[in-house]
């Protein structure tokens, strides 16, 4: 039992990994219909910039000012500077393809991830950063009941992962910029003639879509310990497939995409074997893709001639 | 428009022809400047002569970017010393493979048509060394790898131009797994590979150890991408007292033993020689390598103050590379001192004949005939609560 | 009518018999379309008129010349590679470009291809003696079981349309990966992969040397680019593009679209995996991670670059993709060649009139030669590093700005040189004009400085930047059309 809970709480706190990222590529997808593969590397910017706001503040062992002001740092940071970024690489990667065929804009998404996984590569160096967690949140904090042992920085991940979930689940639903979000989503060109501001309000989904990537980020240092320049990859690659399994454009349907990959792994790995747990995965997927072919909670799209 | 464009072609083409034509003379320029301010330095006239290049086949970008960038760094400390300490002018051509046997192969073809190479560091993988072997073979290119190990690369004898400054797997794992088994005496273990020809190599040839002597060991496998294992550690059962890993990634190694601190399970890691770095530092536990740790060598310090200057965490990849393009500068520079120039033959000749009685490697460098490091040693360490590696045994 | 002032084509009067049904605007096409005068007329007119397979056979014959142009063995390689990459692209062109199908796992069927024909022709299988097939027996073999894969694989899209489909493949090459390397390893080899393959053998002839694989590569390219083009001009081809614009008026015009899908997999299955045999016999060994989803990436990359939906577009993309990456970026002089040659390329096309073009050039010359002046006097370091060997950075020495310690100079200056790109975009009229002369001057002593001692740092930003820039610039592609999509 115990370790059922162990296991699930492990998925759950990788799976929200996922998950935050795996909203931006919804939230993405929405409004442009992009699949931005350079999301993942936008994760990365932010784990770097939360491991240097640590050195800035004397680094794992010496910390010069207290923990959670240290972590509200972190957060304020990597979240604003990696917003920014996305920002930046909508306007000039993205913006003068918005009206090509689908398939032209993900070759730009491609070239802005080497750009930037080999930027990083070229200024930082290949060798991995440790984000040394332990030195300043030690393991004896958290629930520890028996062989149950849940760290306080996987309930941290856990509910900061929720509350920024509800936050934007709140946000699309009920402001006005929410409201030109979702309509921008449904159709451009209506929202346009509507009078709604197309690009601003795409700015601010990337914003808000590279901002959860960035402190998705910041997180997994903090969980994991160890970043590198080509972590993204394969997180991106994860969320991609949350979002898709999860029903692309449906925010509510990333979140489940990504809590459920991540419980499906560790349950794998935990109770069948490491060594086959991709294919178990995928196999799990694909038998989902094909008993609800939109997606767990998409919509099925309306085909019309 | 069109005009426009075909005048930017024919200003492209007179761009590369212009370089065509004066890069032969350019690089014998900047050479011959080169090789005059060494003259005025060193005596010796065959400094001019002995200008060479040497080439490095090593994952630079990519997944594992972090061991080919600590193999880099590495060669170009060695190139550097060396081109100080013998008055050389050799230079190094990178490779980039990204561990990946067709790109190799490509980056293999560029160095055999390149005639100024004569010698060869890396690659990496043993994928690799099996895909380029012949290639290098039919080119006489010798090369040298510092962390390819599997032990058909010199028995095969399909790579005749291939030598390593490592010991193999099938030394180095019974080893390693009679000593777990002496001293530690597990009744249960968890080996874990990360699906890479070096730790499954290793992994295939513990497995029977364990099995003979009645250990029950269970066999994961987690791709080096993967820095998440907590669920893996879910699993390590009480009367799991030990852990293999057999791992490239020692930062990766880390991670796993910082998730048996947080969840409070009392395994001992054994880690090979890829674990052995400034990265993995967990009290406690055993680290075998086929290197010693270098800056434990009063010899080495020069070398361990320059790496720290220019890449601080480095770990068991470096130090091999560094060996190797030893052996191959002094072989360059034994052609050179005899009045020849370096010629792929030549070089190759005087790697097989190297007799170094000490390296940066802690032991006397000498190859047999098939390309083997002879008496290879082994060294077995333990961390102390300190951090710091501690030398148990060594073979 | 009057004669309208948007035509300047003087030589044809405005007086048209108007026709039924044709506005004024669309007759005059013809007359826009008229061939220029001389030589070129002559010449367009020709190349008008010839029927595909002579434009094709021009163009093997060129492709068949270049092993005796290319020196040396690293050369023939790129060729392979690129002819290589050519088919892969055309093959996935016809799912990707023809059927609109977004098909991830295509690096699978290549693996497949390669592996099949590695395990029927080496001493895996049944040791120690393994079997061994010639060419004309595994071959045909393994493009049916590739055909009879890709419909394996395309049967999902059924159920699944768009990026749903696009996700199922994903898994299937992600799984193809996972497979060859843990399961089964005495059979398929696992991480080891397949070693000693067999050469394409027939009829006592093998293909040993470079140039051998080169010409059956470009036989093969011809025969499928051939191929290819009946199969687009027949009724599969027009229900592939009937499918790709808008599945639902095809089925409703009696097109089988589950049949016509499952069609387009099969036909890439069948290519990729004729690719997947000669790469497996030409590199005598298949490992799994030869097969990961990086390469994927670069043969979509090269199919989009050249243009979806056109095979002249895909085998271009292919050939030009793999020239650049391993031919051009692999050694720091050639790259410095492309690097230079594409900014000046730039400069040529979009600065108009010639005088702004050479003013531009001259005031990045001057300026860069006045910072080095500056620089220099006031602190000899801050110049004395070398840049490194190339073909004209001995002559930029007195231009370029290198310290001796480059690496953090250089890497600020990258950042900035990067923002200044992004400032240079914002910007309009005379304030660009003036902000390119020290991005150029930055961009040089950037590149001599760091760029060009990071060389296989430099080849990934290179390819990167170059995939920004030409989609920017291109969106449908070197030789794609331009497409309106309806969603």
């Amino acid at each position: 039992m115990h370790f059922f809970i162990q296991e699930l709480v492990n998925g759950i706190t990788q799976g929200s990994l996922y998950a935050l990222i795996a909203l931006g590529y919804s939230m993405v997808y929405g409004v442009l219909k992009l699949l931005n593969f350079a999301h993942g590397d936008l994760y990365m910017v932010g784990a770097f910039v939360g491991y240097f706001v640590i050195q800035w503040f004397g680094g794992s062992t010496a910390l010069s000012i207290p923990v959670p002001l240290l972590l509200l740092f972190m957060f304020l940071l990597a979240g604003g500077g990696v917003g920014m970024l996305g920002v930046a690489i909508e306007r000039f990667a993205y913006r003068p393809l918005r009206d090509a065929p689908r398939i032209a804009p993900l070759i730009t998404a491609l070239g802005v991830s080497f750009l930037l996984e080999n930027t990083m590569l070229l200024l930082f160096g290949a060798s991995y950063r440790d984000y040394n967690t332990s030195a300043f949140i030690s393991f004896n904090t958290g629930i520890h009941i028996g062989p149950l042992n849940i760290d306080l920085v996987q309930l941290m991940v856990i509910g900061v992962s929720v509350a920024l979930m509800i936050a934007l689940t709140l946000f699309v639903a009920r402001t006005k910029l929410g409201r030109q979000m979702r309509a921008v989503s449904a159709d451009r060109e209506a929202a346009e003639m509507l009078g709604i501001d197309v690009d601003y309000t795409i700015a601010v989904t990337f914003f808000i879509g590279s901002a959860l990537a960035g402190v998705a980020g910041v997180m997994d240092g903090l969980a994991y310990n160890n970043i590198y320049t080509l972590m993204g990859f394969i997180a991106g690659l994860k969320a991609f497939t949350a979002a898709v399994v999860g029903g692309i454009g449906s925010i509510p349907g990333a979140m489940l995409g990504g809590l459920l990959i991540g419980i499906a792994e560790s349950m794998v790995t935990g109770y069948i074997s490491s060594t086959y747990t991709n294919l178990i995965v995928f196999g799990i997927l694909i038998v989902m893709m094909l008993v609800r072919p939109s997606g767990l909670l998409g919509k099925v799209p309306l085909q019309k001639v | 428009m069109k005009v426009r464009i075909s005048l930017a072609a024919m200003a492209l083409t007179a761009l590369v022809a212009a370089g065509c034509g004066s890069s032969n003379s350019s690089t014998s320029t900047t050479s011959a400047s080169a090789g005059s301010s060494t003259q005025a330095a060193s005596s010796s006239g065959s400094s001019k002569a002995c200008t060479t290049e040497i080439g490095i086949e090593a994952p630079i970008t990519g997944q594992v970017a972090v061991l080919g960038d600590e193999q880099l760094a590495f060669a170009q400390l060695a190139i550097a010393a060396d081109n100080k300490a013998n008055g050389t002018n050799i230079s190094l051509v990178q490779g980039d493979t990204q561990l990946n046997p067709a790109q190799a192969t490509t980056v293999t073809q560029q160095f055999t048509s390149n005639d100024k190479i004569v010698g060869v560091v890396g690659p990496a993988g043993s994928q690799e060394v099996e895909a380029v072997g012949p290639l290098m073979g039919r080119a006489g290119l010798a090369f040298i790898s510092g962390s390819a190990t599997n032990p058909a690369l010199t028995t095969s004898g399909k790579n005749p131009t291939f030598f390593r400054v490592v010991s193999r797997d099938d030394v180095q794992g019974p080893e390693d797994a009679n000593f777990v088994i002496k001293t530690l005496h597990p009744k249960a273990l968890m080996i874990v590979d990360d699906q890479e020809v070096y730790s499954t190599g290793l992994v295939s040839s513990m497995i029977p150890v364990f099995q003979k002597a009645g250990i029950k060991v269970d066999h994961e496998s987690v791709s080096q991408k993967v820095t998440d294992f907590s669920s893996l550690v879910a699993k390590v059962t009480p009367q799991t007292t030990v852990v293999v890993l057999p791992w490239q990634v020692a930062a990766n190694g880390q991670q796993f033993g910082k998730d048996l601190q947080q969840e409070h399970k009392n395994a001992t890691i054994v880690g090979t020689d890829g674990m052995q770095s400034s990265s993995f530092t967990i009290p406690g536990s055993y680290v075998s390598a086929f290197g010693p740790d270098i800056t434990a060598i009063p010899q080495d310090a020069a070398l361990v103050a320059a790496a720290k200057v220019k890449y601080p965490k480095f770990g068991t990849f470096g130090p091999p590379v560094y060996a190797a393009t030893h052996v191959i500068d002094e072989a360059i520079a034994s052609v050179c001192k005899s009045g020849q120039t370096p010629t792929r033959a030549s070089v190759l000749a005087a790697i097989k004949a190297t007799n170094e009685p000490t390296s940066v490697l802690g032991q006397p460098i000498k190859f047999d005939s098939k390309g083997d490091l002879i008496n290879a040693k082994w060294f077995l360490f333990k961390i102390n609560n300190a951090g710091k590696y501690v030398l148990v045994t060594n073979s | 009518m009057a004669s309208d002032p948007r035509t300047t084509d003087v030589s044809v009067e405005a007086k048209q018999d108007p026709s039924i049904g044709v506005d004024e605007w669309v007759a005059r096409t013809a007359q826009r379309r008229e061939f220029a005068p001389g030589w070129r007329g002559d010449a367009e007119r020709l190349f008008e008129r010839m029927g595909w397979w002579p434009k094709l056979a021009i163009a093997a014959a060129f492709g068949a010349i270049v092993p005796f142009i290319l020196s040396n063995n690293f050369q023939l390689q790129v060729g392979i590679n690129a002819l290589l990459l050519a088919l892969l692209a055309l093959g996935l062109n016809i799912s990707v470009g023809w059927a609109g199908l977004l098909d991830l796992g295509y690096i699978a069927f290549y693996g497949f291809g390669a592996y099949g024909f590695a395990l029927l022709s080496s001493n895996q299988l049944h040791p120690p003696t393994g079997i061994h097939f010639a060419a004309y027996v595994s071959l045909p073999i393994i493009a049916v079981a590739a055909a009879c894969l890709g419909l394996i694989v395309g049967l999902p899209s059924r159920r699944l349309i768009g990026d749903y489909l696009a996700i199922l493949t994903l898994f299937f090459g992600e799984a193809f990966v996972e497979f060859t390397n843990n399961v089964a390893p005495s059979k398929l080899g696992g991480p080891n992969g397949i070693v000693s393959i067999d050469p394409i053998r027939a009829f006592g002839h093998s293909l040993i040397s470079n140039k051998s694989y080169f010409w059956f590569l470009l036989a093969l390219l011809v025969l499928t680019a051939a191929a290819l083009h009946l199969l687009d001009n027949s009724r599969t081809g027009r229900a592939w593009r009937a499918v790709r614009e808008d599945p639902l008026a095809a089925g409703m015009m009696t097109i089988p679209v589950n049949r016509v899908k499952l069609m387009a997999f099969s036909f890439g299955a069948v290519v990729a995996a004729l690719a997947g045999t000669v790469f497996a016999a030409q590199q005598v060994n298949v490992f799994p991670t030869d097969f990961d989803t990086p390469f994927l990436i670069l043969i979509y990359a090269a199919l989009i670059l050249g243009g979806a939906g056109s095979i002249g577009g895909a085998i271009l993309g292919g050939l030009l993709l793999s020239v650049m990456l391993d031919g051009f970026l692999r050694s720091p002089t050639e790259a410095g060649y492309l690097f230079y040659g594409v900014i000046l390329l730039t400069l040529i096309v979009k600065l108009r009139p010639w005088r702004k073009l050479l003013a531009v050039l001259a005031a990045t010359v001057a300026f860069g030669f006045v910072v080095h002046a500056i620089v220099e006097a006031i602190s000899k370091s801050a110049v004395a590093g070398q840049p490194s060997g190339g073909w004209i950075s001995s002559d930029l020495h007195n231009w370029v700005v290198v310290p001796s310690n480059a690496t953090t100079a250089g890497n600020i200056g990258f950042v900035v040189l990067l923002c200044l790109v992004i400032a240079l975009i914002q910007v309009k009229g005379r304030t660009r004009t003036v902000l390119l002369v020290p991005t150029l001057y930055l961009a040089a002593c950037v590149w001599e400085g760091v760029l060009v001692e990071n060389p296989s740092v430099t080849r990934q930003l290179l390819i990167g930047a170059i995939l920004i820039v030409m989609m920017n610039a291109r969106p449908q592609g070197l030789l794609g059309s331009k497409r309106v999509e309806v969603v």
